[in-house]
C-alpha cells in the first residue's frame, strides 16, 4: 500500500510545484508574426494615418512631379476597398522599388514602340528580343504586365511581359508616344499594316522635359467579324464603325443596360471601386522619397567604387 | 484616407419596387436623388432603413468632394447639379455645409433605427440626420442631475459616513450593496 500513496503524494507535489515554474512561451511562434497580430493593422484605419505621424519631415516638403502617378500606374494597388491589404500593398512597393534599382524601367504608356530582352535557355545566345506597340498595360502592384503587339510573318503574334518579372533583361522604348485609347486589342481586328514594326527599328530620341507626344491615327477596321462588339466601346483611335454594322446592332447600342447612364454620376460606386485621390498623393509621395534615396546611394556607391579603383590603378603603377 | 467614415456594404442595395415593379437601378439613383435633396433640404429624414443607410454614402460623397474641390469644380458643380433637384440647395450645400464639416473626422450624418410598428407591416424604419442640425435631438441626453441640492446633499452624507466608518469603497468594481450592506449592519 505504501508504494502507490507515494506515487501520488509525488504526483501531487510535482502538480502543486508547477504552478511556480516560469511559464514559457511556445517556441514556434518565436520567429513569426501571427497572423491575427497582423491582421489587425490591415483593416485600422489608423494604420493609414500612422505613417504621416512617423515620418521624420512632412508630406509638403517633397514636391512630388504632377505625371509621377501616371508615369508609374505600377505602384497603385488594387483599387477594390474591402479586398485591400495594406501591409501587402506595402511589402510589394518596397520589392518593387528593389527591383527597380536592378532594371531600369522607362517610362511608356499605351502606344509605345517598345523593345524587350527575356532571359531564355533554350533561344540561341540564351536571349530572346521582342519589339512590339504596347496595347495594354494593366495589374496592381507586383502583378503590373504590359502587352507587345507586332506582326511576323503575316501573323499577329501578341507576348504578355509581367514587368517584374526576375528573367527580364532589358526593356527599351524604341518610340515613346500615346495613343487616343487606353488599349488597344483592336488592332487585332484591323488590317496588320497597323501593326506590323520591324525588328531592327532604330529608337526616336526625345527630348527631355518636352509633352509626350499624342499620335492621333485612325485605324481603318476589317469587316466584321470581330472578337468582341467594338462598336458598343466608344473606340477614339478608330474610323466610324457604321457601314460594318446592321440596324440592330446600331439600336441595341443605344439599350439603357448597355448604355448604362445611371452609372455617369453614382458617387458611391467610384467611391467602391476607385482609390482616393489623397491616397493617391501618399502612395506617391513614399515612392518618391524612397526612389530618391535608392538614386542617391547607387551613385554614392558608384563613387566608392571609382575611388577604389583609381586607388587600384595607383598601386599597380607605384 | 480613403476609408469610409461610416460602415458601407460590399454591394450597393437594390431598391426593389422603388417606383412600382419593374423599376431598375435607374428609378434607384431617381428615388436616391429624391431623398438626398429632402436630407440637404430638410437635415433630417424618416423612411426604410435600406433607403436611409444607401442615402447616408450619397450625402456624405457629396459632401466630401464639395469640401475637397469647392464650388470652382467643374465637375464637382456637375455631381451637386445631378444629385440636388432644387437648386437653391447648392448655395446651401456650399455655403453652410461645408464650413460646418470642413474640420470633422468623423462622419457628417447619423443613423437611429426606428422602433417597428405592431401591429403593421414589419418594415424597419430610420433615421437620418445631418450632424449639427437645428431640431431637437433624436436620443435624449440624460440631464447631470449631480449638482441638484438633494443629490449634493446626499453625495455629501454618504461621504461623512464613509469618513467615520474608515470604508474605502472601490466604485468602479459595483460596490455599491456593500455599501448599503455596510450602512445596514
Amino acid at each position: 500500500m505504501a508504494a502507490p500513496c507515494r506515487k501520488i503524494i509525488n504526483q501531487f507535489v510535482k502538480r502543486s510545484l508547477k504552478c511556480f515554474e516560469p511559464r514559457v512561451i511556445p517556441c514556434r511562434w518565436s520567429n513569426t508574426v501571427r497572423n491575427h497580430t497582423v491582421e489587425k493593422h490591415r483593416h485600422s484605419p489608423l494604420s493609414s494615418t500612422r505613417e504621416l505621424v512617423n515620418q521624420q519631415d512632412s508630406p509638403s516638403d517633397v514636391m512630388v512631379p504632377r505625371e509621377f502617378r501616371f508615369v508609374h500606374p505600377d505602384f497603385l494597388p488594387y483599387p477594390v476597398w474591402n479586398r485591400r491589404d495594406r501591409v501587402r500593398e506595402k511589402l510589394e512597393r518596397e520589392d518593387m522599388l528593389k527591383r527597380r534599382a536592378v532594371i531600369d524601367i522607362p517610362e511608356f504608356y499605351v502606344g509605345s514602340i517598345m523593345a524587350v530582352t527575356l532571359a531564355d535557355k533554350n533561344a540561341p545566345g540564351k536571349q530572346n528580343r521582342f519589339v512590339g506597340i504596347c496595347i495594354d498595360r494593366a495589374g496592381h502592384g507586383l502583378y503590373h504586365y504590359f502587352v507587345l503587339r507586332n506582326a511576323i510573318d503575316g501573323q499577329g503574334v501578341e507576348i504578355k511581359y509581367d514587368m517584374y518579372n526576375p528573367l527580364l533583361l532589358k526593356i527599351e522604348v524604341l518610340k515613346l508616344e500615346k495613343r487616343l485609347d487606353p488599349q488597344l486589342y483592336y488592332l487585332r481586328d484591323a488590317p496588320l499594316e497597323y501593326s506590323t514594326f520591324r525588328l531592327d527599328m532604330e529608337p526616336v530620341s526625345v527630348l527631355k522635359g518636352a509633352q509626350v507626344p499624342l499620335n492621333a491615327i485612325k485605324v481603318k477596321m476589317n469587316p466584321r467579324p470581330w472578337c468582341r462588339r467594338w462598336e458598343r466601346h466608344n473606340l477614339k483611335g478608330v474610323l466610324p464603325l457604321d457601314d460594318y454594322i446592321t440596324e440592330k446592332m446600331k439600336k441595341q447600342k443605344q439599350h439603357p443596360q448597355i448604355e448604362k447612364p445611371w452609372e455617369k454620376h453614382d458617387l458611391m460606386l467610384k467611391a467602391r471601386t476607385s482609390i482616393d485621390d489623397r491616397e493617391v498623393d501618399q502612395i506617391m509621395t513614399e515612392v518618391y522619397k524612397r526612389k530618391e534615396k535608392i538614386q542617391k546611394e547607387k551613385f554614392q556607391k558608384r563613387g566608392q567604387e571609382g575611388k577604389r579603383e583609381v586607388k587600384k590603378a595607383q598601386e599597380v603603377k607605384k | 484616407m480613403n476609408m469610409f467614415r461610416f460602415p458601407v456594404r460590399n454591394t450597393p442595395r437594390k431598391f426593389k419596387k422603388s417606383f412600382g415593379v419593374g423599376s431598375g437601378p435607374a428609378e434607384r439613383i431617381k428615388k436616391l436623388q429624391m431623398l438626398v435633396t429632402a436630407l440637404i433640404r430638410n437635415e433630417r429624414l424618416e423612411a426604410k432603413e435600406s433607403y436611409c443607410l444607401e442615402t447616408r454614402g450619397y450625402v456624405e460623397q457629396l459632401i466630401q468632394i464639395a469640401i475637397r474641390n469647392g464650388d470652382r469644380h467643374a465637375e464637382t458643380m456637375e455631381k451637386a447639379d445631378f444629385w440636388l433637384l432644387e437648386k437653391d440647395l447648392v448655395h446651401k450645400l456650399f455655403k453652410v455645409l461645408v464650413p460646418r464639416y470642413q474640420n470633422y473626422s468623423t462622419a457628417c450624418t447619423d443613423f437611429h433605427f426606428l422602433p417597428k410598428k405592431v401591429p403593421g407591416s414589419g418594415v424597419q424604419m430610420g433615421i437620418l440626420e445631418l450632424k449639427g442640425n437645428p431640431w431637437p435631438p433624436v436620443v435624449p441626453r440624460q440631464r447631470d442631475q449631480g449638482h441638484l441640492l438633494t443629490n449634493v446633499l446626499l453625495s455629501s452624507a454618504k461621504a461623512e459616513y464613509r469618513m467615520e466608518k474608515k470604508i474605502t469603497p472601490d466604485l468602479r468594481n459595483g460596490d455599491h450593496d456593500k455599501l448599503e450592506q455596510a450602512a445596514n449592519t
